[in-house]
């Protein structure tokens, strides 16, 4: 759900809906009958980067792969996400797919379905140099299953010039950023701009960080796992501090995509913002330098600091004809150009997972961006990618509702720790 | 061969008259048909049986799905919905199409403009049509500056962020664009009412009312069976317009029982319980059908 073209993969979802008699028949007969001419020489990539320019810089990083021939295969991702099951499953399933870190990957790699890739975690391995917070992202049952390839950082944004014009100095507390919030509403600016209306997982944002400023990583991934209720008293002293920004945020925000509410952002008509580096593809390029971030202000300062950073990867099929074949593929994907190249081609913030990427031509903010992992003690993922979709939709629930309805927390928590044990207990 | 058994032999010889290439052609959409269209539909109604993420086999739950089914607050909320939808949907379509045709019937200068002008939204998908008022909704937009404009400013509202006015909102837009479909299948139903008899009416000193209620209408009995059926399916089968301005949103408050399907369906895959939400509709979508057409050919037999 964290990844940037929502909106628009929400429309096509939509039109995909359509036909949802026909393809829950289609998936009823299991109907495996995709061709097995396809030689086994041959590598199939299933992509879920639909996008033009992440497309286009996936097409260019496969074409100068020279070993074994590969079909790419881009699937719009509402479908990719729908079928990714029956791909796994099926007879002949495509050898190495696109795909997201963390508990959906370890959910497969749970049900056999993902192929054991720990060789390239080794010795001269191509992931042998990456990060162990990444290492151990990528474990499920002492066996690595995934490939990182590149991940991004999560941050208040906000405009340089705009925080001059109101004479505020960015926030490092809870304190000073209550009293920046204030400041700028002062001025007639709504201080934090967060579009919740057909984006509603963008208030699971604040969320998360105040889950993890005041309770911890460790905590959060618990409570994601069903092991600490939503209405417990610590989820209770997030949803306290929630309730201070309420007043702060952007009340039009409820009407917009989080794309939109980057308008009032670039505009300043609004002061700031916590989102993804996504973001940055959402604002004209004549505003991008003057965009800044800083990190969500540390409430408790004895909680290590934990940050979002959603990772994207490859992983390849248990069932793949050519398993050392696949692997192979994968070592490209992940060696160092194929990410230098595939960050610059795709025009994204995206930051690689590889140490040996020469990140000293990426642009100053993404720089920042580095550093500010590399500074936290734990990392986690989003709340849809640490949970499920389905978990994602019971915290929009409950915290847009929250948002109309402040007062009601208690009653909101009750039921969000209801319907979270359904999906959990399924 | 004797003439008692002639006819038969006629019949038969009339059969085979049709050329075997025929049948053949009539084979191909037949078995495409229940290929694509009623295998497919019956496998629903199996999965809605049983507990399936897509992986691996189906397994049986009995009517398990059912049963939590009528337990969901959300599935509760969708159907209530869904019965609001198809009584504002179907009633004010009807309702402003018929009142549009009635008003378009009479040539007069200017009328073509008026009815395409009418007809126009029909062009556009239900997509596009969202896609089109959620600009016009949004808390900036042209529904809020004109209220503004006219001293309304307390009735300004985020009309899709509000649980209150979300669904209401969606259903304008759906009514803004059936209502010119209506308004064209009444108005061929009005062409082939017999004028004479309104002029007979008239002489007779009718007033405009009772000619309507008592010679039109009565003439319209067709029509209306295909307005009531394109009327209940239409709204049974909403997801688009939804999808594209609200997504069922906020917090579930303007969910329909096809967006709740897709999403159980498609972004969680319950399949079991999606398909149980589809054999729901189904069986509402046929009740509704089928009672129609037995009371309207009861009448016409009558």
């Amino acid at each position: 759900m964290v990844s940037v073209p929502l909106s628009r993969r929400g429309f096509l979802a939509g039109i995909g809906g359509v036909g949802m008699a026909s393809l829950l028949g289609a998936c009823a007969t299991g109907s495996d009958d995709s061709s097995g001419a396809a030689a086994s020489a041959t590598l199939t990539l299933q992509s879920s980067l639909s996008d033009p320019d992440p497309k286009a810089a996936l097409t260019k990083v496969v074409e100068g792969y020279s070993k074994t021939p590969v079909t790419l295969n881009t699937i719009a991702i509402e479908t990719f996400r729908a079928q990714l099951p029956t791909y796994l499953n099926s007879g002949n399933p495509p050898d190495v797919l696109t795909w997201y870190a963390g508990s959906v990957a370890r959910d497969y790699a749970s049900k056999g379905f993902l192929l054991d890739v720990s060789d390239l975690w080794t010795g001269n391995g191509a992931c042998a140099g990456f990060s162990d917070a990444l290492k151990e992202l990528s474990t499920a049952d002492g066996k690595q299953i995934f490939v990182p390839t590149n991940y991004y950082w999560w941050g208040v944004f906000y405009r340089k010039s705009a925080f001059q014009e109101w004479g505020v100095q960015v926030p490092t507390t809870w304190d000073e950023f209550i009293q920046v919030c204030k400041t700028i509403k002062s001025k007639g600016v709504a201080p934090i701009s967060m579009g919740t209306g057909s984006t509603p997982w963008v208030a699971s944002g604040w969320f998360d960080y105040l889950n993890l400023r005041i309770n911890g990583a460790e905590f959060h991934r618990d409570l994601l796992a069903g092991k600490h209720a939503f209405d417990g008293p610590e989820v209770k002293t997030v949803m306290d501090h929630y309730r201070q920004l309420v007043e702060y945020i952007d009340p039009k925000g409820r009407s917009y995509s989080w794309q939109d509410a980057v308008t009032p952002l670039t505009a300043k008509k609004a002061g700031m913002y916590l989102i993804g580096a996504f973001i940055t593809s959402g604002v004209p390029s004549d505003a991008v330098d003057d965009l800044d971030f800083f990190r969500v202000p540390i409430i408790d300062p004895s909680v290590p600091v934990a940050e979002e950073a959603p990772t994207d990867g490859y992983f390849a099929s248990a069932k793949s004809k050519n398993p050392e074949g696949a692997k192979e593929l994968l070592s490209y994907l992940a060696s160092a150009p194929a990410q230098q190249q595939f960050i610059q081609l795709a025009k994204s913030s995206n930051l690689p997972t590889s140490q040996q990427v020469d990140t000293s031509t990426f642009a100053p903010l993404v720089q920042k961006g580095i550093k500010l992992l590399n500074e936290s003690k734990a990392i986690t993922q989003f709340f849809n990618r640490d949970s499920s979709d389905e978990l994602q939709t019971t915290a929009d629930t409950a915290l847009t509702k929250f948002l109309d309805k402040p007062g009601d927390v208690n009653k909101i928590l009750a039921e969000w720790q209801a319907s979270a044990k359904k999906v959990l207990g399924s | 061969m004797t003439a008692v058994s002639a006819p038969p032999r006629r019949r038969r010889a009339g059969l085979r008259a049709v050329p075997k290439v025929v049948w053949f052609f009539l084979l191909i959409p037949a078995v495409v048909e229940v290929g694509m269209v009623f295998w497919p539909a019956v496998n629903s109604f199996y999965l809605s049986l049983t507990e399936w993420n897509g992986l691996g086999a189906a397994k049986p739950v009995g009517l398990d799905n059912f049963k939590n089914l009528f337990a969901d607050d959300i599935f509760r909320g969708a159907l209530w919905n869904n019965v609001i939808w198809a009584i504002g949907f179907g009633g004010l379509s009807v309702l402003g199409g018929l009142a549009l045709a009635v008003a378009l019937n009479r040539p007069r200068r200017g009328v073509g403009l008026y009815r395409s002008g009418i007809y126009l939204p029909m062009v556009f998908s239900l997509a596009v049509t969202g896609l089109f008022w959620r600009v016009q909704y949004q808390p900036d937009g042209t529904i809020n500056t004109l209220l503004g404009a006219v001293g309304l400013e307390s009735v300004e509202k985020q009309w899709l962020a509000n649980p209150d006015t979300a669904l209401y909102a969606v259903l304008i837009a759906a009514v803004w664009r059936q209502v010119g479909y209506v308004m064209v299948l009444y108005l061929a139903g009005l062409k082939s009412t017999d004028p004479t008899l309104d002029d007979a009416a008239a002489t007779d000193g009718a007033g405009a009312w009772q000619r309507f209620r008592y010679v039109t209408w009565p003439q319209l009995r067709g029509v209306n069976t295909v307005v009531f059926a394109v009327t209940v399916i239409d709204s049974l089968r909403t997801f688009d317009i939804v999808w594209a301005m609200t997504q069922g949103g906020p917090y579930h408050s303007s969910e329909l029982l096809s967006t709740y399907m897709f999403q159980q369906g498609f972004t969680f895959l319950n399949l079991g319980y999606a398909s149980a939400i589809a054999v729901v509709i189904f069986a509402l979508a046929l009740i509704f059908i089928i009672t129609y057409l037995v009371r309207a050919t009861k009448e016409e037999v009558a």
